[in-house]
Order: structure tokens, then C-alpha cells, then sequence
């Protein structure tokens, strides 16, 4: 499966994703991207939590205007409608209503864009319309291309906006000069997180030492084994008072996945993730500071070695 | 019966433990409760309560996907290009495939192919089943299957058990843990309910969130309360969040939770911190938050 794994550019993408919220993925993810930074590589870091998208505030970044989301949206010409109703009974999200010889009506709410009404339509009465659903970011910030995708409000369609985000970033990578990509992802593990594990060649999965992070964590690696995804494991929060590691020191033996890092708790991390500076940058001295920065040196020496292999993605 | 949502825009705030506690406050203030856990990704709130007894099951099949005849693949592409979710993949040479886990179950690539290759059918979901907790209330809880996570008809699947259970009871209140985010499943949670309680942290990130999240609640114009969790280390940020909310975003303000130690403990231990150290200062604001609650909607 991984020899379908085709997004036709050579600079290696390292996914950050954890399954259960509030692990501590961006803080992971944003500190890697920095780290990477400092250590001389040219890093963009790609925000595919499209729900809720936190690098920008974690990395200081403003983010300007954005460009559109849009996925499309059935128009239907009553003037060449027919009322046969084909369209209607294509559509499997039932977004399309009508009775025999009238002119459908959309349901906007429940129309996936997926263009089925427009195929199956004979009479070229269902015009391309457009919906917007989310808006992509760009900007540089602390030496880092940042690109954040951003499902708008009341829009359902996540996992469209996430494979937007995705497309987006190759797409820039692909004009080079990009020595890696990190993606942040969503919690869970549903389509909005396989978007972006599905062109990533490796992920760092992010848990915490509870009976509620090791649950969770069993469905994220069963998620990476499905999309044949090599992983590792960070282990954050990793002396939390009253926490227990054994559960997830057992499922990292059990799977033979690694732990690539144990974070401590810091209160550091809260006066960066106050202030919107990224603790690397701030400090290389605190507990979690670090840890950290053992991470990106592992993760360095594994982008050169991939490097110097020539087998990069 | 009112149906209470926990819902927070961002991951990690504490939904589970505020569900928790909430449910277990209530239950022993007298009122009859019922619990759904709607976060199926990360079906915590079971584990929350020390998990509990199935005392009805049933298999669902609420997603569809599509799958390809191999033998009757031509190789054409035509699938793998109108794709809207990428879910088909094109290996070399090879038959076209279907990534299970992207699919949405659109049928476009059934539309295109030129062989009848594709078929698209209802997939197997997975288990949805009601345990009765240790606590004498009930939870509906979803088994499902790597890939049919996610899905705001599977959410309205297990809401609609809960209700049927919990009218079938005679419950007072329902209580639903909702997915983080604002997406499909959260939207598919939190329609039709009769109160929602956001839960947020006092950093800039999870305000953003809240944000996002509110703009949500107020266009299916449903009641909200905030409750800030992990507070007392952020100062002035915090101050100025609970402004905000008040003043702002026009919510009520349920209470704010202190950053203790005893919800970890909890969690290992799997209890509600209510329950598990009710002297502890996050069960002592919990009881504040769900007291205030009780005042709200009785």
C-alpha cells in the first residue's frame, strides 16, 4: 500500500495526530517546526485541525485574508428541467427534494458537493454553483510557512476542507525549496485525519498517561497500521501527578512502536502558549524545553539519514 | 426531558470530566439521568465512569462506502478523477481501490465507471449499546469499526437510542458528551437540544475556539452557559475570558474549574472526581457549575 502513497513531491511530511483532544499535539507540533527551523532546515508547517486551528495562536502568527473553500453547489436551470427526477434519486445525502414533473429543490445543508445530480442530469439543467465552506491561510511567521485550513462555522464538511489544506500544501512543496513539512491534525480518528496521514511518510502520535489516552491511542495506531504509516509515540504530560504510564509503556511494547519522547509537565509551556511565542524560542533550559529539543534533534538526524539513503518519501 | 450537551470547540478541555461529574451531581440530587456519549472517536465517558454492564446492543449500519469489483476494472481512471474526497487510489498498472477510510459513499465513481465496477452499499458500522453504569444511571456508547468513525449520522443514531431509552425511563435529563470541534458530528449532537455547555481554557487558542464554536450554538439558537476549565494560572487572561463570554458572546457563565491534580487521579482511578475526592477543589467547583445548571433549566 505505501507504493500508492503518491503525492509526487520529495520533501518528507511528518504528521502530528494523537486521537484523543488536548494531548498536546500542536504545542508538539509547532515547537518540532521550530526546532527543525533553528537546526537550519526549511520547514512549513501545515494546521489540518480544520475544526479548530491553533498554530497560528501558538506560533504568534497573524493570519491575513485567506482564499476560499469552495466545493460545489447544484444550480438547476427550471427552464431546462424536466422534473424527471433523476437527480433526486442519485443523491444519497437526500439534499435534493421534488415531485414527479417539478423542478428539485436543494437542501443546501445536506448537499456534500459531490456533483452526482450533476452526471446523471440529461438535460444539462444543473449548473455549477459554488458554496464556501472554509478558507486557507498563508503567511511566514518565526521563519516558518505556515498554512492553516479553517472550516467555516456551521459548515459540516471538515473532512472537504482538510483535503483542501492538504492539496494546498503539496502544492507549494512542490515548487521546492522546503526541506520538510510538519501537519498538525484533528483529534479522533475520522476522514478529516486520515486526509493528511494519508500523504504523510511518518507520524508522531501525541498521548498523555491516562486510562483515557492510552483508550484513545489504540485507535490512532490502528488508524496508521490501516494507512501502513510508520509511527512513534510522544509521551506528554509525562509525570502529571497522579498519572499512569504502564498502560501505554504496554501498548508501545505490545505494537513495538517506539516512544520518541517523554514531555514533562512545564508551566513554562502555559506562558508560551500565553504569550504566543514558542517555548524552544523562548527557552532551552525548562523541563519540557528540553525534551522538546531532543525531538527535533531525533527527528533531524532521521531527515538526514532519509536524506543521505536518497530514499526521501 | 431536557437534553444537555457538553460540546467545547477545542480538544482536551474537559467535556468528559464536567459529563461526568455533572451526570453523578445530579443523579444524587434526586433527578433521573440518562448519558449518551456522541465523541465516538474517542469514546471516553464509559471509561470515565468506570465503565459498565450492556444491557442492550444493536449492529448499525449508518455510513455507506463503495467498493470495486476487481475483475470487472478496466483501469481507466475515471473513478480516481472525480473523487471529492481522494478516496480512490490508482496504483500503477493496477485495479482501482477504494480507501475505506476517505470514502463518503457519494456513489460519483459508481456514476463514471464504464463497467459497473463499483458498487456502493451500507457498510457495517459497528455496535451501539446502552450499559448500565455503577452510578444507576444508564449510557448509550458506540462500538465501531476503524473508519466509520466520525459520522454525523452515526451521532444522531446514538442520540436517538439515548432519548428512546431515557423517555422509555422516565429520565428528567439527558446528558450528551459531544466530540470536539464544530464539525458534522457536533453539529449532528448538539441540534435540538435544550441546553449547551461549552467548556474552554483560559489560553488564546481555546478562546479562538469558543468562538467558533458559539457562532455554532447561536445559529441553531439553542441556550449556552461557559464553563472555564484548568484555570487559576493565566491572570488577567482569565478575567478578561469571563468578560468576554458575559459580554461578548452573551453566554451565561457556569463557574470556572481550578487546575487540580485530583481530575488525573480520577481518571486513572476511573471515577468521576466528583465522586472519586469530593472535597477536592475541581469536584467543590463541579458542584457549584452543576448546581448552577440545575438552577438554570428547573
Amino acid at each position: 500500500m505505501v507504493t500508492f502513497r503518491r503525492k509526487k513531491v520529495n520533501v518528507p511530511m511528518i504528521a502530528v495526530t494523537g486521537g484523543k483532544g488536548g494531548t498536546g499535539k500542536t504545542t508538539v507540533a509547532v515547537n518540532l517546526a521550530v526546532g527543525l527551523n533553528l537546526e537550519g532546515l526549511k520547514v512549513m508547517l501545515v494546521d489540518v485541525d480544520v475544526d479548530g486551528p491553533c498554530c497560528a495562536a501558538l506560533l504568534g502568527a497573524e493570519l491575513g485574508v485567506g482564499e476560499e473553500v469552495k466545493t460545489f453547489r447544484p444550480l438547476i436551470d427550471e427552464t431546462k428541467c424536466v422534473g424527471c427526477r433523476r437527480c433526486v434519486e442519485v443523491c444519497r445525502e437526500h439534499a435534493l427534494f421534488s415531485l414527479q414533473g417539478q423542478t428539485p429543490i436543494l437542501f443546501e445543508e445536506l448537499c456534500s458537493g459531490c456533483k452526482a445530480c450533476q452526471l446523471v442530469c440529461q438535460y444539462g439543467a444543473i449548473k455549477d454553483g459554488w458554496k464556501i465552506i472554509g478558507t486557507i491561510y498563508t503567511t511566514d511567521a518565526n521563519g516558518i510557512r505556515l498554512v492553516v485550513g479553517e472550516l467555516r462555522p456551521t459548515e459540516p464538511r471538515s473532512p472537504m476542507v482538510a483535503r483542501a489544506t492538504v492539496l494546498r500544501a503539496v502544492s507549494e512543496l512542490q515548487s521546492g525549496g522546503y526541506d520538510v513539512a510538519i501537519i498538525d491534525t484533528a483529534p479522533g480518528v475520522h476522514n478529516a485525519v486520515a486526509q493528511p496521514l494519508w500523504v504523510a511518510d511518518f507520524a508522531l502520535v501525541v498521548t498523555e498517561p491516562t486510562p483515557l489516552g492510552a483508550h484513545d491511542l489504540r485507535f490512532i495506531l490502528d488508524l496508521a497500521r490501516e494507512l501502513e504509516l510508520p509511527a512513534e509515540i510522544v509521551l506528554n504530560k509525562a509525570d502529571v501527578p497522579g498519572g499512569s504510564k504502564d498502560e501505554l509503556l504496554s501498548i508501545s511494547s505490545e505494537r513495538g512502536i517506539g516512544i520518541a519522547a517523554e514531555i514533562p509537565m512545564d508551566d513554562e509551556l502555559l506562558r508560551s502558549y500565553l504569550s504566543g511565542e514558542p517555548l524552544v524560542k523562548r527557552t532551552s533550559c525548562s523541563p519540557a524545553a528540553k525534551a522538546l529539543l531532543s525531538l527535533v534533534r531525533r527527528v533531524a538526524k532521521r531527515l538526514k539519514g532519509v536524506e543521505s539513503d536518497g530514499t526521501t518519501a | 426531558m431536557k437534553e444537555i450537551v457538553v460540546a467545547s470547540g477545542k480538544g482536551g478541555t474537559g467535556k468528559t470530566t464536567v459529563a461526568s461529574s455533572l451526570a453523578v451531581y445530579l443523579v444524587r440530587k434526586g433527578l433521573k439521568v440518562f448519558t449518551a456519549d456522541a465523541d465516538v472517536d474517542a469514546p471516553d465517558l464509559l471509561l470515565a465512569l468506570g465503565g459498565g454492564k450492556t444491557v442492550f446492543s444493536v449492529n448499525i449500519r449508518a455510513s455507506e462506502k463503495a467498493t470495486v469489483d476487481g475483475d470487472k476494472c478496466v483501469s481507466c481512471g475515471k473513478c480516481f478523477e472525480v473523487c471529492p474526497f481522494g478516496a480512490m487510489v490508482m496504483p500503477e498498472g493496477g485495479r482501482a481501490m477504494v480507501m475505506k477510510l476517505m470514502c463518503e459513499g457519494c456513489g460519483v465513481c459508481k456514476l463514471v465507471c464504464p463497467t459497473d465496477a463499483i458498487e456502493v452499499g451500507q457498510a457495517d458500522t459497528g455496535t451501539i449499546s446502552v450499559e448500565e453504569t455503577k452510578y444507576g444511571f444508564g449510557c448509550a456508547t458506540g462500538k465501531l469499526k476503524l473508519g466509520e468513525h466520525n459520522s454525523g449520522h452515526l451521532v444522531a443514531s446514538i442520540r436517538n437510542i439515548a432519548r428512546r431509552k431515557a423517555q422509555d425511563e422516565g429520565s428528567d435529563v439527558l446528558i450528551v458528551d459531544a466530540a470536539p470541534g464544530i464539525g458534522c458530528p457536533v453539529i449532528a449532537s448538539i441540534t435540538g437540544a435544550d441546553y449547551v455547555i461549552a467548556v474552554t481554557e483560559p489560553t488564546p487558542a481555546a478562546k479562538r475556539n469558543l468562538k467558533r464554536l458559539s457562532q455554532i450554538i447561536k445559529h441553531f439558537d439553542i441556550p449556552a452557559g461557559v464553563v472555564i476549565n484548568k484555570g487559576g494560572y493565566s491572570g488577567d487572561f482569565e478575567t478578561t475570558l469571563r468578560d468576554w463570554v458575559l459580554n461578548e458572546l452573551r453566554f451565561q457563565f457556569l463557574g470556572e474549574i481550578p487546575v487540580d491534580y485530583e481530575v488525573v487521579r480520577a481518571q486513572v482511578q476511573m471515577k468521576p472526581v466528583i465522586d472519586f475526592n469530593p472535597d477536592a477543589k475541581a469536584s467543590k467547583a463541579l458542584a457549584v457549575i452543576a448546581n448552577e445548571v440545575g438552577e438554570i433549566l428547573w
